[in-house]
């Protein structure tokens, strides 16, 4: 395309842009005056020509290349926890001031480097290369929030004292009391607030009595511990040694369910993998088409950072081409790269009927690939030399009623002799259409109906792909095409060009599928990968390399079993991972004669424990109560739509949930509600672990540690108060297994205590140094450039003479990483890809009674009742729809960072500019944003790259806490900025379903991730 | 006290609070009269490439350079613009990537309106400002076409992009550079041929622009994907960056 001719938007009024880099000739002729009396014009700077810039951190000679480091500052390569890709970072350190002065990347970590420092390169010479025109290559980055969270160490909105309610719960009013007291009354519990008796820890620790005698499969009373955490941050591991195997609850939670876990789930369906929801990313290098649906790779995802160098380098060096398919126009998209990238509006919501119509175009113009597709079993796949295999040609029983419904036809359903101990699933040749064993090395027939005798008798059964196809059949490409709001001609040219590049074409997706339909939307978009056969295919889709094994049974120190550890028992508060089918309450109903549903609520047989029902249904005591929550970082009220309307007022009530105990370092929306708050540490004063999500080929283990002292209050022993320091504390009282003496086994069978964190983790990174061949010993330089030498004490009185060198190895590189892998050491997925899940169509809802399909198809975006959302939400009274997106700048606790606030400090709705016009709302101009659940007042931003239909609002804004708020403690107002709550928040706007018994935010019908894209909502002019 | 600042008291001297501006064009005559040269190697040129193409709108940049440079909260030496555009040829829209900053341009008109040579450019092209001669009259913040420099509202003095000289002199890169996620922006030095930005303009020597060419600036900091209707100025959609209040200026700007 000649880019001259390019026609340009007539902006209109815009909120924001060029006038700021202008800014700043306000009253300078006062100062001229004032700098001419005095000789200066205002306040001295350190430098004259520098300003008031930070000092270098170091000199590298431009000859030698030698690194000198800077006097007072070092260079410690540890985690990020900006956002949930834990990149890892270099954190300029200066010493003297305990305080962090500027992140960028650490040039060992492929989080952060698109190439990555050698591992076993010096550190001092790797920060040589980061320098000079070596540098442009050598550069490892943090992200503008990245570099911003140092911020927090020092923010007047920080908790750095225990705190203890004084009056209601949510009141904002605080005491702060000692380390030792706030463990005492956690564990003991008593008369703690005035209000009557509350159960501390110790009374909710019963592993022999039922919760529930009438149902008990739910497990024991110490089930009534509710500990969540926002997810693996580096500490997890700590949490669920403490929460299942320690304590012995089962109930531990995580954001995921409000954050990605429809793609997650629907990923882990393709994948045949309902119990770790794998998931893949594209082979950057090779790829050649990329599609991204419900993902913006440079707006976000995770790897954020990663994606964003892999995206541009791709396109600047003309390898890719690609199109973002999403209600608002992302990052990703790049006018300076066209042509070759497109951005394709849909409406919320629209995914499956896109990903459904093109499945359709597809099968119809037999786009697929056949050669692949056919390959029903390893041996099939080596045979053809293809890269995976799938179920395609497996036989789906469709016999209606029938007792195996659902399920894949195995050999020994038609009476077949077993074959050892593994199951054998029935295809039909290729050639001459006989029964064999998918685990023949020949192709199967892709379209197979016809009828098999079971037991005796006839039953139907269909190919996997057969099914799809009749699925995808159900709609014509005009009513999908209405559906989506893509017209009919581009669904065809997408899907057209989505099969033009054989295996190096790829979709990927994340967090932006979750709709009232999130969990099919996402099966049917990976589905798209399976028809062009592109898994673990050469410019496919690619697994990630995993990590080293920290808190497992290590090469050095067991950190996974210690004496005395408990199995936790029973059902998951979330109801998920069991069928409602096998319930007391269940086998009660048929007893008594009555229909076995509706269940009192959804039930959750494929999914895993999700924060999205613990809480709501701890507070309605459905499947029991909870007695106890503890909340570590994790901000449901904040990040779950339609949760704050749901349960706010509920929680407020102590004798709903007697006791709760906020561990952070901020106190957050959730934790607003807390009786007692544990400061925690921030990122950098503290020790973990992390591993990429996806999207790295190479092992990685992110190593985090204390770069600067906590800045907490301290226990009476002298440990920072911190989320360790109370776990630890709480156990020994308690008397816990796997805490205190004795608690973690060396691998010479001999025990050691666990009374400081340092005492875990650095075990852990004794384990990690220890892996399959070990890591060199680090040498005094490696020690002292990254400040590492701090430790020493630690790593010479907790580690053996042997270890801590190389223990201290990884810490001064900020983890361990391996090589990147080529060929056959390639991370692959084994596994067959499922066209048809059986885990899912064996499924029932419990709720509606249907059967899961188990293969993608529309829905509409449906409440828990099974019932039509549009039904509930009529678009006559609700015309548009809400999409939401994630910020490229903020996470959901980084607001409080001002250098990073300034750049964008509230978040606009953003409204197709010809809505507006029609609406008669000018730009910049206040709006009430309203929907079923709620109504919040925001500012357009008339915008083209909207869809019309649509309201776009950005993640990260419309705090209430955080320090957008005054608290009192001890009867002092806190530090506090109301700029902190600018914006909206769209969560504030989710939906409380109204066909549920006790109240939730609407949840996916099949999944239960949290419903936040394709809100019903309208827009009003602010009164 | 200095002649040039004495100087600059006598014609001040019709200032008051209220009356904030001096004739620039006073000021303007002296534009491409520019004084020696002083400070820096002369051996260099130090000048930035930012390939547009790689680009991905983090502002991980203008956050950088922020903690590094230490502004006052809300002023900015670099930031990234961020518009929406649209195509002749098609409903498409598409969103274009701006990266802004001082030019370090071989004819900067701050330099000469600079009534006490507080401005000054250094021999390896670098434009810099002595905080201790700087009285904060603003004329080179008017005499910038690129909206480059502001009164710094702590120190009170002139303020914009040094490239980061005081890591460029440690044999470090700047902030923004070492930054940068998308690998968009080069510094380097143009009088080494064998420098990745000689490298690259040689190589993509057709499609390099700069801002405002007729200026007779001469601007040094270059773009590569530039569309040639984005020199003079964007006029696209602009974006998701700022607050309703700036809505005014940009109107105007």
């Amino acid at each position: 395309m000649d880019k001259t001719r390019r026609n340009l938007l007539k902006g209109g009024l815009a909120a924001g842009g060029l006038g700021v880099f202008a800014a700043g000739y306000a009253g300078p002729a006062v100062n001229a005056v004032r700098g001419l009396v005095r000789g200066t014009a205002g306040v001295p700077t350190q430098d004259r020509i520098a300003g008031n810039a930070l000092p270098p951190e170091c000199r590298i000679d431009p000859e030698t290349g030698a690194v000198t480091m800077a006097e007072g500052q070092v260079v410690s390569l540890t985690q990020c926890f900006g956002c949930w890709t834990l990149c890892g970072v270099r954190a300029r350190v200066d010493t003297t001031g305990n305080r962090i002065l500027r992140i960028a990347g650490n040039p060992y970590n492929p989080l952060s480097h698109e190439r990555p420092e050698d591992y076993t390169t010096p550190v001092r010479e790797a920060f040589a290369r980061l320098g000079g025109e070596s540098g442009l290559d050598g550069r490892s980055t943090a992200c503008a929030r990245g570099a911003a969270m140092l911020e927090q160490l020092t923010s007047p909105y920080r908790v750095t004292q225990p705190l203890k309610r004084v009056g209601p719960r949510g009141g904002g009013r605080w005491q702060t009391i000692s380390f030792e007291q706030l463990v005492e009354e956690v564990v003991e519990g008593g008369d703690l607030f005035g209000e009557g008796h509350v159960d501390g820890l110790r009374a909710v620790r019963d592993l022999d009595t039922p919760v529930d005698p009438e149902s008990p499969e739910y497990g024991p009373r110490a089930n009534q511990l509710l500990f969540t955490t926002g997810a693996n941050e580096g500490r997890d591991a700590l949490v669920r040694r403490f929460t299942f195997n320690a304590f012995g609850s089962r109930n531990y939670g995580h954001h995921g369910a409000y954050c990605g876990f429809a793609f997650r789930a629907g990923s882990g369906a393709w994948l045949n993998d309902m119990r770790k929801y794998a998931h893949v990313k594209p082979d950057w290098e090779h790829v050649r088409f990329a599609l991204f649906m419900g993902t913006a790779p440079a707006q976000s995802g995770k790897p954020f950072k990663r994606q964003g160098r892999q995206l541009a380098s791709a396109r600047a060096e003309g390898r890719l081409e690609y199109v973002v398919v999403s209600p608002a126009l992302p990052n990703s998209s790049s006018l300076a790269s066209q042509p070759g990238n497109t951005w394709l509006p849909i409406r919320p919501g629209g995914d499956t009927a896109l990903a459904m119509a093109m499945i359709r175009w597809i099968i119809a113009h037999e786009r697929y690939d056949a050669r692949h597709l056919a390959q029903p079993g390893p041996a099939a796949m080596a045979a053809a030399g293809e890269p995976s295999w799938g179920n395609a040609t497996h036989l789906v029983v469709s016999e209606p009623g029938h007792p195996l419904e659902g399920r894949l036809l195995r050999g020994s359903d038609l009476g077949w002799p077993a074959d050892g101990d593994d199951e054998v699933f029935v295809v039909a040749d290729a050639s001459d259409g006989h029964w064999r064993a998918h685990t023949a090395a020949a192709p199967a027939r892709l379209f197979v109906d016809t009828t098999v005798t079971v037991d005796g008798s006839p039953v139907r059964v269909k190919s996997a792909l057969q099914r799809l196809r009749e699925e995808a059949e159900r709609f014509t490409l005009a009513e999908y095409s209405a559906e989506c709001g893509v017209p009919v001609a581009a669904i065809e040219a997408l899907a057209r060009t989505f099969t033009s590049y054989g295996k190096q074409a790829v979709v990927d997706a994340h967090g932006g599928l979750m709709s009232g339909n999130g969990f099919y939307s996402a099966f049917a978009v990976m589905m798209l990968n399976a028809l062009v056969g592109n898994l673990n295919a050469r410019g496919g889709t690619a697994l990630a390399g995993g990590h080293y094994p920290e808190f497992g049974r290590g090469p050095r120190y067991d950190l996974k079993t210690f004496p005395g550890m408990v199995k936790p028992k029973g059902v998951f508060l979330s109801r998920s991972r069991f069928p409602y089918e096998k319930t007391s309450e269940y086998r009660r109903k048929v007893e008594a004669g009555e229909s076995p549903y509706p269940a009192r609520a959804p039930w959750y047989p494929f999914s895993p424990p999700i924060l999205t029902e613990h809480l709501a249904s701890a507070l309605a005591g459905y499947p029991y109560p909870a007695k106890v929550w503890i909340n570590h970082l994790a901000n449901p009220l904040y990040g779950q739509a339609g949760l704050r309307s749901a349960v706010a007022e509920r929680l407020k009530d102590p004798q709903r949930l007697p006791l709760m105990v906020g561990v952070d370092a901020f106190v957050n929306e959730t934790n607003a509600f807390a009786d007692y708050i544990v400061p925690d540490t921030i990122t950098y004063e503290s020790w973990g672990f992390t591993a990429p999500w996806s999207g790295v080929r190479r092992k990685t283990s992110t190593a985090r540690w204390p770069v600067v002292e906590p800045r907490t209050a301290r226990t009476a022993e002298g440990e920072p108060v911190a989320l360790e320091s109370f776990l630890v504390a709480a156990a020994r009282r308690l008397g816990l297994p796997g805490f205190g003496d004795g608690a973690i086994p060396d691998a010479d069978g001999g025990l050691h205590g666990f009374h400081r964190a340092a005492d875990f983790y650095l075990r852990a990174v004794a384990n990690v140094a220890h892996v399959g061949e070990p890591v060199p010993e680090a040498d005094d330089d490696d020690l002292a450039v990254t400040g590492v030498t701090r430790l020493e004490p630690d790593l010479t009185g907790i580690l053996t003479a042997g270890e801590w060198r190389r223990a201290a190895y990884v810490l001064a590189r900020g983890g361990r990483f391996g090589a990147e892998p080529e060929g056959d050491a390639l991370p692959r997925w084994e596994r067959g890809q499922c066209l048809w899940n059986e885990t899912v169509a064996a499924k029932r809802h419990a709720v509606t009674g249907e059967r899961f399909s188990g293969c993608p198809t529309w829905y509409p975006a449906r409440l828990a009742d099974g019932s039509d959302a549009r039904e509930a939400f009529p678009a006559q009274s609700w015309p548009f729809r809400l999409t939401a997106y994630k910020s490229n700048l903020q996470s959901s606790s980084s607001i409080g960072s001002p250098r990073l606030r300034q750049v964008h400090p509230e978040n606009p709705v953003g409204i197709n500019r010809r809505d507006a016009e029609r609406l008669g709302i000018a730009n910049g101009e206040a709006v009430m944003l309203v929907t079923p659940g709620g109504r919040v007042s925001g500012v357009a931003l008339l915008r083209d790259g909207v869809m019309p239909g649509v309201l776009a609002v950005e993640h990260g804004y419309g705090h209430r806490e955080l320090g957008a708020r005054a608290h009192v403690v001890d009867g002092r107002e806190t530090p506090h900025d109301p700029a902190l709550g600018a914006g909206v928040n769209l969560n504030d706007l989710g939906i409380v379903d109204p066909t549920r018994e006790a109240p939730n935010g609407w949840v996916d019908w099949a999944c239960g991730s949290a419903v936040r894209q394709a809100l019903p909502a309208r827009l009003e002019r602010a009164t | 006290m200095d002649p040039s600042r004495r100087e600059f008291l006598r014609r001040a001297g019709v200032l008051t609070a209220g009356a904030a501006t001096i004739p620039l064009s006073e000021a303007r005559a002296a534009i491409n009269e520019q004084p020696p040269r002083r400070g820096g190697d002369p051996e260099r040129r130090y000048a930035m490439l930012i390939d547009l193409r790689r680009c991905i709108g983090c502002q991980a940049c203008t956050v950088s350079c922020s903690l590094e440079n230490r502004p006052p909260i809300g002023q900015f030496r670099t930031i990234v613009h961020q518009y929406e555009v649209a195509e002749s040829d098609g409903d498409g829209v598409a969103s274009f990537m701006l990266p802004r900053l001082c030019n370090h341009c071989d004819e900067p008109p701050c330099v000469p309106v600079c009534p006490v040579q507080a401005t000054f450019q250094r021999r390896d092209g670098i434009v810099v400002v002595d905080n201790e001669r700087c009285v904060g009259c603003g004329y080179c913040v008017q005499a910038c076409p690129y909206d480059a420099r502001f009164i710094n509202h702590e120190t009170r003095t002139a303020d914009k992009c040094t490239f980061c000289v005081h890591r460029l002199e440690a044999g470090l890169l700047p902030a923004c550079v070492e930054s940068c996620v998308g690998g968009a922006r080069v510094i380097g030095d143009l009088r080494d041929p064998d420098s990745t930005i000689s490298r690259m303009l040689r190589e993509h020597e057709d499609d390099i622009r700069v801002l405002k060419p007729e200026m007779g600036t001469r601007p040094h900091v270059f773009y590569l994907g530039m569309n040639e209707a984005f020199v003079e100025r964007v006029d696209g959609q602009p974006g998701l960056w700022f607050q309703p209040e700036h809505a005014a200026e940009e109107a105007t700007a």
